[in-house]
């Protein structure tokens, strides 16, 4: 008899392929998991069954789209069972509906047919159950919506399913040889029994036997080779090490392949996770803890949750226990690196650094076993804080950029070694030392606090260069910089500008201010007077530079006024501090009179309180 | 430095703000390298710098930072419109404008004008209203002005998409939050489907999304669901500042289903960002649900807590537990202290408001535990 569906079958193929599948090739993943559904439900009445799936291409003789044919020895269906899977598809026009139906045997069944429909407009479906009296039924569907129920003229030898698809005309790419035997590879190349492709006269095995990560080696680096290998088949990259997977919780087992490059911070490692061996996603997220951004990994899971979409897994319990396990085996290889191969952790902190950072940060004995290993910049050069704390009792940290850039120019040569701990995680992994180890000291450190560590003055010397200090505190006042005199190294420097990072950026909405329209300059006022109140920058100048001690002793007021101004700009500009309008006046300004003051000097000795 | 060292000097920070992720080493970075693109007079160079430090700051929790490259951008283009390229900068426009509200010290009357201005400056491009349509609902919205946030949802919904509205996910996000203040929870999960089911994202889509759907799903009773968002949002959130008030929402639905010692971890971990953050906005969101945690804490009896809290918090203590009643109080008097500046700045009760509901939260609290006791 003829049937018609009560629905729009072209509605539900559209809803499938737009909804459901990611690409017409799809229909591959279907049947193979259709067939493993089936396989497996045999194997529960017959413990013994190993199954196999047999893909068969039929050419056409004139030439016209071939047949796939495409056979399990599976369970197989009843005519009721065939009668159930087509109300399924009856009722799978809302997507719900069709989600839940994915979870059982026979609702699967019917969708999976389905979208067979996006590459071909004829299925026929012969089918002999394991149970009942051993008829072979076959059902005749097309795209249009009608199909029909019989059974069989030519029965089956013994149970199973076999699909006929003849390929629509503008889908016969997706029936060369080439591209079926890609798809199923794809899909089921890790299914545990065979499954074979005939075309051309040719049968070739396309799976393996057994998972590479389960196979037997002969030796360790064997094994890692054709890990490796398989890592490159996979995703096309020569990976730098591998590191096998394995969770009780979720029955999850696999590999992890160690990124040749560091990642970009925003790229997600996309990892390729099977669910009972079938491929479940090429782009799964959820899997590791996100410390772990140094690997992709292929892994089965056998008995984790997928969500709706299929693209991950569920967050539960069986999840967050997979993943701490996960997680776990690649610290333990990093903590194996740490201790046997050093030089092998240190290519891979040169890599991975953060990674290697991040973990430190979560877990103590890590932290504890790689700190050593970790390197650190310093106004000193590169070093760990293991050779730090060797010769200095208290770890000095500044935590940003400029900071460290104010005090690198004289603490080298003043020896004072600070830690610049402005890379990501550094502050944290710096300031977390002290929790680790009972005897460390650390301290953070600011450029505004460097005048404070440089030599105080003789009461002498003060009394001889305190006009120095006054002339200079009132040419200043207008920039809110205070003054200071000390003694530093290397005396070359004849004044150092220092502020906190309030300050830095204070005279960054200060040039905006400059820069910008009433509008945003009236909103750069407000940033101004809403920012911390943060400590004024110091001028300090360098008792131990001649140019300084010499101009302490210059009696006019207006060319010393001008030479503490032009000091000023050049500590700003050397301190690559970039001039605001104001500043950039005193500049032009500066260097006109400084030349008019040395023409008008004549032969005069005035030079002496010039600048070189 | 020779010329040559400071352009490899930029090209050497550039080159590690485009390795690190959203946050402040990133931007850190770039501002550094504006800084030098300053110093040495490049103006074209520090144009496209401050661009690139618009985003991070932006995307990093920096807002005042995003501002403050902004007004500077903003100054180029208008002196020479011809050499600077002004229509990234409208997009950009639109971040800085939205976040002018989380700062108690801009006016209102700075705020308004800068929305005419963007307004202005889009209808110049011929561009929709549907973006600063949006803008004046969300900034009605977050000043408390209910009425006029309820005249500009109308109107913002109904516009036509154009080249410069946001993208959908987020258009989407911003819906759901209007549900959610009207407490219409299952309108708001309806819509929130296609980006929990991972159909629609951006950037910070689903991050947020899986925050604000935390207490909508509690009332209606979805525990499961709402523990797997909160899950999986969290690690989505916990390495970027610019998700405080994010943080917030998941401290908020951990006191309330008694999780507290997870909830405390959260607090430990991101009290530094609140302490800083130019957000104050965030602060204040992260404070109060803070403050509801710390109650709980003394609810059930717990005087004194053990945590590892920066040296920069006032009542910071290298040894011992922090008692907890010190620590309810000086988080709450930090809430409370950012409301009365928001609704003085705002002329609203907005902020008042927020913290009553905080307040009657105490009375939703129901256990669902997410650590079991098992193994």
């Amino acid at each position: 008899v003829d049937h018609r569906f009560q629905i729009n079958l072209r509605g539900v193929i559209d809803l499938l392929s737009h909804h459901l599948y990611s690409s017409p090739g799809v229909y591959v993943r279907e049947l193979l998991q259709n067939a493993t559904d089936a396989i497996r439900a045999r194997q529960l009445l017959e413990p013994g069954h190993t199954g196999s799936v047999r893909l068969e291409l039929i050419e056409k003789q004139d030439g016209g789209p071939p047949t796939l044919l495409f056979t399990d020895d599976g369970i197989g269906l009843t005519e009721e069972e065939i009668h159930r899977f087509l109300a399924t598809i009856g009722e799978s026009s809302k997507r719900e509906v069709l989600a839940e139906r994915r979870n059982d045997f026979i609702g699967q069944f019917g969708i999976g047919l389905l979208s067979c429909f996006m590459v071909c407009d004829e299925l026929l479906v012969v089918t002999r159950s394991v149970k009942g009296e051993g008829r072979t039924m076959e059902w005749r569907g097309r795209h249009d919506g009608t199909y029909s129920v019989r059974p069989s003229e030519h029965p089956l030898e013994s149970p199973g399913t076999q699909v006929f698809l003849v390929a629509r005309q503008d889908a016969a790419e997706y029936f060369t040889a080439e591209r079926v035997q890609q798809l199923a590879r794809h899909y089921g190349g890790l299914l545990p029994f065979p499954i074979s492709l005939t075309a051309s006269g040719i049968t070739e095995r396309i799976n393996a036997e057994q998972a590479p990560w389960r196979r037997p080696y002969e030796s360790a680096s064997e094994r890692r080779e054709a890990l490796l290998a398989y890592g490159h088949e996979v995703f096309g990259q020569d990976f730098i090490d591998c590191i096998p997977l394995k969770s009780t919780a979720g029955d999850v087992e696999g590999v992890a392949f160690v990124l040749p490059f560091s990642p970009h911070y925003n790229a997600k490692q996309k990892h390729r996770v099977y669910l009972k061996s079938m491929l479940l996603s090429e782009s799964a997220e959820n899997l590791l803890p996100d410390w772990a951004f140094f690997v992709k990994c292929v892994v089965n899971a056998n008995e984790l949750r997928p969500t709706a979409s299929r693209e991950s897994f569920y967050e539960n319990e069986t999840l967050a226990k997979a993943r701490a396990s996960l997680g776990q085996a690649l610290r333990r290889y990093l903590t194996e690196l740490a201790r046997e191969e050093p030089r092998a952790l240190q290519r891979l902190i040169s890599l991975h650094g953060l990674s290697v950072k991040a973990l430190a940060l979560d877990d103590d004995d890590f932290y504890r076993l790689v700190i050593g290993w970790l390197p650190f910049e310093t106004t000193l050069g590169v070093m760990t804080l293991v050779d730090y704390r060797r010769s200095y009792p208290t770890v000095r940290y500044v935590s940003s950029l400029d900071d460290f850039r104010q005090v690198a120019r004289v603490a080298a040569a003043q020896g004072l070694c600070v830690v610049n701990a402005a890379y990501t995680y550094d502050t944290d992994l710096i300031e977390k030392l002290p929790r680790i180890f009972q005897d460390a000291q650390v301290e953070s450190f600011s450029a505004s606090e460097l005048p404070q560590s440089f030599e105080e003055l003789t009461l002498e010397e003060r009394e001889a260069v305190f006009p120095l200090i006054k002339a200079a505190e009132q040419a200043l006042q207008p920039f809110r910089c205070d003054v200071a005199v000390k003694k530093f190294r290397p005396k070359e420097v004849p004044t150092l500008y220092s502020s906190d990072a309030e300050g830095a950026f204070r005279r960054d909405a200060e040039r905006a201010r400059e820069e910008s329209d009433e509008l945003y300059a009236s909103m750069m006022d407000s940033v101004l007077s809403g920012a911390r109140s943060s400590d004024r920058p110091v001028l300090t100048f360098n008792y131990l530079n001649p140019v300084v001690t010499r101009l302490a002793g210059v009696p006019d007021r207006s060319l010393l006024k001008l030479s503490v101004e032009m000091l000023y700009v050049q500590a700003l500009l050397l301190g690559h501090r970039p001039l605001s309008a104001q500043e950039m006046a005193l500049l032009n300004k500066g260097l006109l009179g400084l030349i008019a003051a040395r023409l008008d000097g004549g032969n005069e000795d005035s030079g002496r309180g010039g600048m070189h | 430095l020779t010329a040559q060292d400071w352009r490899e000097q930029v090209e050497a920070l550039c080159e590690r703000a485009a390795r690190l992720r959203h946050g402040e080493a990133k931007v850190m970075a770039l501002e550094e390298a504006v800084r030098l693109a300053d110093t040495h007079g490049d103006l074209d160079l520090a144009f496209r710098l401050r661009d690139d430090l618009i985003d991070a700051a932006t995307f990093g929790g920096f807002p005042d930072k995003a501002l403050v490259a902004f007004a500077w951008c903003r100054g180029q283009v208008k002196r020479d419109p011809e050499r600077f390229e002004s229509d990234l900068l409208l997009w950009k426009q639109k971040w800085v404008v939205g976040r002018l509200d989380d700062f108690p010290h801009i006016t209102r009357k700075q705020i308004l004008e800068a929305l005419d201005d963007i307004e202005q400056a889009y209808a110049r491009v011929d561009a929709g209203r549907r973006a600063i349509l949006k803008l004046r609902y969300q900034t009605a919205r977050d000043m408390g002005e209910e009425a006029a946030a309820e005249t500009y949802w109308a109107q913002w919904v109904a516009a036509p998409r154009d080249y410069l509205t946001d993208c959908r996910a987020c258009d989407l996000d911003d819906e759901i939050d209007h549900h959610i203040d009207r407490g219409e929870y299952a309108r708001a999960l309806e819509k929130a489907r296609p980006i929990l089911d991972g159909r629609s994202a951006c950037a910070e889509i689903p991050h947020l999304t899986y925050g604000s759907v935390l207490y909508p799903l509690l009332k209606l009773g979805r525990l499961e669901q709402a523990r797997d968002c909160h899950l999986r949002g969290y690690p989505m959130i916990s390495r970027n500042r610019d998700f405080l008030a994010t943080v917030g929402e998941h401290i908020e639905f951990l006191a309330l289903t008694d999780n507290l010692s997870r909830g405390l971890a959260l607090f430990e971990k991101h009290l530094g960002w609140a302490l800083d953050h130019a957000s104050w906005r965030d602060r204040f969101t992260f404070h109060a649900a803070s403050g509801l945690l710390l109650s709980r804490l003394l609810a059930e009896g717990r005087e004194a807590v053990s945590l590892r809290l920066p040296k920069a918090f006032p009542l910071h203590q290298g040894q011992g537990p922090y008692e907890t009643r010190a620590l309810h109080g000086w988080v709450e008097g930090q809430a409370k202290e950012i409301a009365a500046r928001f609704d003085a700045r705002n002329g609203t009760q907005h902020f008042q408001r927020l913290l009553a509901r905080t307040q009657r939260l105490e009375q939703e609290v129901r256990p669902f535990p997410i650590d079991t006791e098992a193994s």
